[in-house]
């Protein structure tokens, strides 16, 4: 006899236990008052570059820590906490995307109370991290001149879900002979929302706009926790 | 590859419902894929193959029904599908076009005995 075939409706998102994850790393994020900030980009971009310098212009202004995901290696954690602040590093193995899980792990024996921002260095990679939310407030996508001006139309999906597009390398813009403006023309047909800017961590040209940016973002996103906490 | 990470999520939330539902094995895993998402369909389909082995899902077929990829202008309300290279500013108005399907990532049901 033919078994009797059922069909029984799911209509669940695949990602749902991840997001079930970043959501109570969310609210755990919003009782603390800190603005966390996914960062991400292609490998070679130039993050961690970009974390030195803004951590430098911070300083004496709000209190940072990093957690780095990488593959293999805690180079780029040495590279924070060199400048003194607290770095966690996170390797993944052959995983080539950070997930709200690993978040909520490394905030077991990570402290964040006594942080204004909390910046997670993703995994080098413009495909996979898209996909999974961390908790996060801020998605912020770096991309460097010298990568090509067609690389926000060949990877949408991860431009599309930005806040923010940071251009990195303006200052090898010329000797790459790569064109500035067409990139940032990309970057807005792929994620039309988002803010653009242009800067160079390695010689400071447009860190200010960008640093202040985040001190408003930091500022803005403390007021309202601020508000949801006393409501809650 | 991160459709190991998305298969093996497939297997885990079809088990669940089976086994919430008293079936005995999974047979088809219905799936709803949208284009503006960075899943690839084969890949996902060769990765479900390891992910299934040794579950109530082990003689599933997974089922793909890719989404397309529609998106609308709020202004002029002029609905399309992006063919060639996606530009989410309205040709017509200039104004960002919102993505009315395309991102879809989900389980629609099952099928069990």
């Amino acid at each position: 006899m033919e078994p009797v075939i059922e069909r029984i409706s799911v209509k669940t998102n695949v990602l749902n236990a991840n997001q079930q994850t970043a959501l109570a790393n969310r609210e755990l994020f919003h009782k603390e008052g800190l603005l966390v900030m996914n960062l991400m980009s292609a490998p070679g971009a130039g993050k961690t570059t970009l974390l030195e310098a803004t951590i430098c212009a911070l300083q004496g202004k709000l209190r940072v820590a990093v957690i780095e995901g990488d593959l293999q290696t805690d180079l780029d954690a040495q590279r924070i906490e060199a400048l003194g602040v607290r770095a966690f590093q996170i390797t993944t193995g052959t995983v080539c995307h950070l997930d709200a899980r690993m978040i909520s792990r490394a905030l077991e024996s990570f402290p964040i109370s006594d942080l204004d921002l909390l910046v997670i260095e993703n995994v080098g990679n413009l495909i996979c991290p898209s996909s999974f939310d961390l908790g996060e407030s801020l998605r912020v996508v770096v991309c460097s001149v010298a990568e090509g001006p067609e690389k926000p139309k060949k990877y949408p999906v991860m431009f599309n879900k930005a806040d923010l597009v940071l251009i990195n390398k303006v200052d090898l813009a010329e000797p790459s002979g790569a064109d500035l403006q067409e990139l940032m023309n990309n970057v807005a047909e792929v994620s039309p929302n988002a803010t653009i800017l242009a800067l160079s961590a390695r010689t400071g040209e447009g860190m200010p706009p960008w640093i202040n940016w985040l001190q408003y973002a930091v500022d803005s996103h403390a007021s309202s926790s601020r508000m949801l906490n006393v409501s809650l | 590859m991160h459709e190991i990470a998305i298969a093996e999520s497939i297997v885990q939330i079809a088990e669940e419902k089976a086994r919430s539902q008293n079936a005995r094995s999974v047979r088809v895993v219905k799936l709803r894929l949208g284009t503006f998402t960075t899943i690839v369909a084969e890949a996902l389909q060769f990765a479900f193959e390891i992910a299934q082995q040794g579950t109530s899902c082990s003689e599933a077929q997974l089922e793909i029904e890719i989404v397309p990829m529609i998106v609308r202008c709020v202004v002029c309300e002029e609905s399309s599908e992006p063919v060639r290279g996606i530009c989410l500013i309205c040709g017509q108005c200039g104004f960002p076009l919102q993505i009315v399907s395309g991102e879809e990532l989900q389980i629609d049901y099952i099928e069990v005995d």
